[in-house]
């Protein structure tokens, strides 16, 4: 074999070959982004965003200083938000009073105007606000609707539920914003 | 030796020039076709395949926005690289970075290029060196006679 250097040579372009054929085939086919199953931002301070309610009132997240608070992004037309919204509601009656707590809905990728009638219409009654620009879904590295944080009264983000999430997700959310998990 | 050597001049230069060209950054590009350039790199956070350049989502065009917002206010490329990556982790990237895996994906195909070109050299010297034709009995015979 040693008087033969092709054939090591041979070898070693097979291999590298095989091995980036190997490399891609476990990649190619896979979204990295939709597979990342948790955001970059966890333990990092939450991005100050600012939203203004259907009824003009501007929420941000420096007014919601000393809650633990949960973000929604949401929007009218995706299945997974409808799906959704029997927990929201749910986990919304029973921390309302809450002095502690805050939910916030983020309107991502929809018209004002079919987000306006959606919340009236499907008596959603949390704070739900439009974010010009797209900034906040930005901000959050969001990668679609909806999706779902949690961040602690001082302001770092604590957890994080892509696509629909039940009640126990919701409470585990907020337990891990209150630093009780 | 000269005369032999040219050829392989030759072609290094054509290769250096043309990868001087490929890669060399532009010197002079506007704010525009640098905000342009870097939406280039970056994947579509919710479409599939698409780079944030090519698509109407969202988040897509909010991206453009935070980019040209980010090239007025001074900042470099790998600052605003950085500024992806830390929203949206590494797979915001559509080229790989240099490290972990990106450095199999960018280093696997120049270590094949590498050897196989090797290879081939040292296939072609020993082409060059070994006989194609051999001398076969009846020649041999022919020349002893000759010789003789």
């Amino acid at each position: 074999m040693t008087s033969h250097p092709l054939r090591w040579i041979a070898l070693g372009v097979g291999v590298a070959v095989a091995g980036l054929a190997v490399v891609l085939a476990l990649q190619v086919g896979d979204d990295q982004l939709q597979a990342q199953p948790r955001s970059e931002l966890l333990g990092d301070p939450a991005p100050d965003f600012t939203v203004t309610t259907f009824d003009g009132e501007e929420i941000t997240l420096e007014s919601l200083a000393g809650k633990a608070v949960i973000v929604n992004f949401w929007n009218s037309w995706c299945i997974p938000c409808k799906q959704e919204e029997p927990a929201l509601k749910e986990f919304y009656e029973q921390h309302r009073d809450d002095t502690d707590f805050a939910l916030v809905g983020i309107v991502r990728d929809d018209t004002k105007g079919a987000a306006r009638k959606a919340v009236g219409a499907r008596d959603i009654e949390w704070p739900m606000g439009t974010d010009p620009g797209g900034r906040a879904a930005l901000d959050f590295g969001t990668r679609g609707q909806p999706e779902t944080y949690a961040i602690t009264p001082d302001g770092l983000v604590a957890g994080t539920q892509y696509g629909p999430a039940s009640v126990e997700n919701l409470e585990t959310l907020l337990a891990t914003a209150r630093g009780q998990r | 030796v000269t005369r032999r050597l040219l050829p392989w001049a030759g072609l290094v230069l054509v290769v250096a020039v043309t990868l001087a060209v490929v890669l060399w950054p532009s010197g002079d590009r506007s704010d525009a076709a640098r905000a342009r350039a870097l939406s280039e790199e970056f994947r579509c956070p919710e479409c599939q395949g698409l780079s944030a350049a090519d698509s109407s989502a969202p988040t897509a065009r909010a991206i453009r926005a935070d980019i040209r917002d980010r090239v007025e206010s001074g900042q470099s490329d790998a600052e605003i690289r950085q500024a992806m990556v830390d929203r949206f982790g590494e797979s915001i990237l559509l080229r790989p970075e240099g490290g972990g895996l990106g450095l199999v994906v960018w280093g696997l195909p120049v270590a094949a290029l590498a050897l196989g070109g090797a290879g081939l050299a040292l296939a072609l010297r020993r082409w060059r060196r070994e006989p194609t034709m051999h001398a076969t009995a009846a020649d041999e015979a022919l020349v002893d006679q000759a010789r003789s």
